[in-house]
């Protein structure tokens, strides 16, 4: 009993030190990652190079489809939801305003985020993370080229600028299927319906979602190339990495998404 | 030109390099043997500063590169080319990305001039048609050829070879050990290759270095190796099954290990 004990204190402890050498590890990249950014954006021969639209196409355009399906099947189902409780009390008209603000508050950018994580977070981090095993890493390090600069910068700069358009775009889609849906099957008049969403919504809701997008884009950039770039050994290991990076990044944006509603509008 | 004292390195408790010295003249052919594991590939990591060692000291010139951090040993990596085991090629570029590659990062060369570049070093390998294929679509023979051509992008001092011959057919193979001796004869390249196959390193080597046990067993030209008297080098440049080195790594008793409790 007593070395199981031990043994239990003994795994918590080696599982926060290496959470720590992670985050510390994290905070590095991150750092060289912003640093480098600026200097690319900078050198117009770099930024050509770079192929930045390419990025932007990956993990944006081939993103839209699923993101926009997700969405308006997401604001349908909030509107039928919360119909249910409005309809006894006569409460319809609240229905516009209450499906704009949490979906441009809270679901849309919460619903893209862990959409992208799943997508293009875990494809990030197979794809650096087999260039690893396979020694390409190593060969542009041998090249001085900097793995940091060749490899996470242009995702890095791709994802900021392409999942706060993917979160506005998920938000419009929203709302218009709650819209479809309320005013088709539940009777709210369309003037009405766009009435009350637009005298609910303000620009502070459509903004804090924008700022939480970008925070997330960080979030699955970083751990996504971090889980690539620290792979260690063969395939077994890329996989185990895919999956760490999916679980670590999808837990980290539903912590930091909790801590900016309650900032936001706690 | 380069020189390391007395590199010790150990992976998760098993020495690999105990104290190896090692040496490399400019414009000079030096070859590195050893058994597999005998720390050749870890070695040649440490000289191009991938791997920090645990002690000793590696000399570029005046340099102590073991000293320095990653983005400080930039200059020095320009210097040097590397020609990876398996290529290492970057998979999602085509052939001729990759080799223009260094010069992209590292030059302000005008795109056209960086072509006719890559021409001329494809050429070199004799690939010269197969600019626009990615290295998937080539063999491994051709991507090591490519891998060579990239390594030599930035005209570079010293290339060193990780198995450059090893799983390559025997033309191929001679074709490659040509190359690296046109490149040291013809460009005045240092090349320090790491190999298996002790032919090739008695026909173009300038300098043998044998590794054995994370220790260097002995250098000296390939006509010196050949007619030392020590049973261990005899047997490395004969491939004989029979002497002192034993095919089992394990260092416990068999029949004690059959023992169950």
């Amino acid at each position: 009993m007593r070395t199981q004990v031990i043994n239990l204190f003994g795994y918590i402890g080696r599982t926060f030190i290496t959470f720590l050498q992670d985050l510390s590890s994290l905070y590095f990249l991150f750092k060289e990652t912003v640093h480098q950014s600026f200097v690319l954006l900078g050198d117009r021969k770099k930024r050509k190079q770079a192929r930045l639209l390419e990025q932007v196409d990956e993990a944006g355009t081939q993103s839209l489809s699923l993101v926009i399906t997700v969405a308006a099947l997401l604001g349908i189902a909030m509107t039928v939801l919360i119909s249910f409780q409005l309809r006894d009390v006569g409460g319809y008209n609240y229905i516009p305003g209450f499906v704009a603000l949490a979906i441009f508050r809270e679901m849309g950018p919460l619903i893209t985020g862990l959409i992208v994580a799943g997508r293009v977070g875990a494809a990030f981090t197979a794809r650096i993370g087999t260039m690893k095993v396979s020694e390409e890493i190593l060969a542009l390090e041998t090249m001085a080229i900097s793995p940091v600069r060749f490899l996470v910068v242009q995702r890095f700069i791709g994802l900021v600028l392409s999942l706060p358009a993917l979160t506005m775009l998920a938000g419009f889609t929203a709302v218009f299927g709650g819209f479809l849906f309320g005013s088709t099957r539940l009777g709210i008049r369309p003037d009405t319906y766009v009435r009350e969403t637009l005298e609910v919504l303000t620009f502070t809701d459509i903004y804090s979602g924008m700022v939480k997008s970008v925070v997330f884009a960080v979030i699955i950039v970083m751990i996504g190339c971090y889980r690539g770039l620290v792979v260690e050994g063969g395939a077994e290991d890329v996989g185990r990495s895919t999956m760490l990076s999916v679980v670590s990044s999808t837990l980290t944006i539903i912590i930091f998404d909790t801590v900016m509603t309650t900032a936001f509008y706690g | 030109m380069i020189n390391a004292h007395n590199i010790k390195k150990t992976y998760s408790g098993h020495i690999v390099l105990n104290g190896a010295d090692f040496t490399a003249e400019r414009k000079k052919i030096t070859y590195i043997f050893g058994t597999s594991g005998g720390g050749k590939s870890t070695l040649l990591k440490i000289l191009i500063g991938a791997l920090k060692p645990d002690s000793g000291k590696v000399w570029y010139g005046d340099a102590d590169i073991t000293k320095l951090e990653n983005r400080e040993l930039d200059p020095f990596r320009k210097k040097m080319g590397m020609l990876f085991q398996h290529g290492a090629l970057l998979n999602s570029f085509t052939v001729g990305e990759n080799v223009a590659l260094p010069m992209r990062e590292h030059t302000n060369l005008d795109d056209s001039i960086i072509r006719i570049m890559v021409k001329m070093k494809l050429e070199l390998v004799g690939l010269r048609d197969f600019e626009d294929l990615y290295p998937r679509q080539l063999s491994g023979g051709m991507q090591k050829r490519v891998a060579l051509a990239r390594a030599l992008a930035l005209d570079p001092e010293v290339v060193f070879f990780d198995e450059p011959t090893s799983g390559l057919d025997p033309i191929v193979a001679s074709v490659i050990t040509k190359l690296i001796k046109d490149l040291n004869r013809l460009l005045g390249i240092t090349c320090i290759v790491v190999t298996h196959a002790v032919d090739e390193a008695m026909r173009i080597a300038d300098k043998i270095v044998i590794l054995y046990m994370g220790k260097v067993l002995a250098v000296g030209t390939p006509k010196e190796i050949r007619e030392s008297t020590n049973q261990l080098v005899q047997q490395f440049i004969t491939g004989s099954p029979d002497g002192p080195i034993s095919f089992h790594a394990s260092s416990k008793d068999f029949r004690e290990d059959l023992m169950v409790e």
